[in-house]
């Protein structure tokens, strides 16, 4: 197995913690670069754990400067970079009648911006070394819009859009780009539930249970793999069965 | 050859390496147009390619497609390009 050059954003929470082990487990030569912003705990543990092989960066995704800096970083260390994952994301629920506008901007910068600012940043490597793998993470939400998220589902179902056009622009390029969109999975995102939010939502799901963050990186690793490299513009859902 | 027939020489295979074109670099006229009709048939895609290997290896920044439609006309506007944005050079 060939080393591959990864960066994950949003690195510090549960599905970037298991994104993140599941390349560690693919190739002992595979370096991970976490990006983090406001909170890295858990990627300093990661990366201390597994020197040489993590490695940190401060990276704010709604910030091109900070794009630049981080993927200039990479560069010099690596000369080239294989894989980016557009994990980081945000949601700050309400109905549209009383969402601050603030709460709308917010989001869509998080998630939505950020996926373009990080796109912009890595096409460059990507296309002067003809090839690379982009591996964005939406929802369930962009495909399945529920009440109360009309900023997060926006931006997520832009995330989408974002994919399909940019995998048409740099398929010959061999850069494939595809969304994953996860269902409820056992991450942060849970935490604001209550047990009854909880109990609506498994009935929701035919497995009847969340998902785990593993059960989508093993997924987002098979999309970066040399075996995936017909695949593109694809949008997965992993959602225990929910249509 | 002086420095600018170098240069020209340079583009040329870069061109046709970075798009993995089937011809010889010295099939590619000083003047011949890269896009559109009677050209050597290269298209946005194509494009996007070349304004990145210019940056890379020349540090020749395009920041917009009006500015790009112009630089990337010829092998000789290319070099153009080039010069002009390292007088010095």
């Amino acid at each position: 197995m060939s080393q591959h050059i990864i960066l994950i954003t949003g690195a510090n929470g549960h599905l970037g913690r298991a994104i993140t082990h599941a390349f560690l487990e693919e190739s002992p030569d595979n370096v991970i670069w976490l990006g983090v912003h406001r909170r890295r705990e858990h990627a300093d543990e990661l990366a201390a754990a597994n020197p040489n092989r993590c490695r940190v960066t401060s990276l704010d995704v709604t910030r091109p400067e900070s794009w630049q800096a981080a993927v200039k970083e990479i560069s010099a260390a690596h000369q080239r970079l294989d894989v980016l994952v557009n994990n980081a994301g945000t949601h700050d629920d309400a109905f549209l009648a009383q969402m601050k506008l603030e709460s709308w901007r917010e989001v869509l910068a998080v998630n939505l911006d950020g996926v373009f600012h990080g796109c912009r940043a890595v096409l460059p490597a990507m296309i002067s070394q003809h090839g690379g793998r982009i591996i964005n993470i939406a929802s369930l939400s962009a495909l399945l819009a529920p009440a109360g998220q009309t900023n997060y589902a926006a931006a997520k179902g832009g995330i989408v859009s974002l994919t399909q056009s940019l995998a048409k622009e740099v398929a010959r390029i061999g850069i494939t780009v595809n969304a994953i969109c996860p269902g409820y999975l056992e991450t942060e995102m849970l935490v604001d539930m209550d047990d009854a939010a909880r109990k609506r939502a498994l009935a929701q799901i035919p497995m009847r249970r969340f998902g785990k963050p593993e059960e989508v990186a093993v997924a987002v690793r098979f999309l970066a793999c040399a075996e995936a490299a017909y695949i593109t513009g694809s949008v997965l859902k992993i959602d225990g069965g929910i249509f | 050859m002086n420095n600018q027939d170098e240069l020209k020489g340079e583009i040329k295979r870069m061109v046709v390496e970075n798009l993995m074109l089937q011809i010889n670099p010295e099939e590619i006229g000083d003047d011949q147009p890269l896009f559109g009709p009677g050209s050597l048939g290269l298209d946005s895609v194509d494009a996007l390619q070349l304004v990145v290997a210019l940056d890379k290896n020349y540090g020749l920044k395009i920041t917009d497609p009006e500015a790009a439609r112009s630089i990337l006309q010829t092998a000789n506007s290319i070099v153009h390009a080039i010069v002009s944005s390292n007088p010095d050079s």
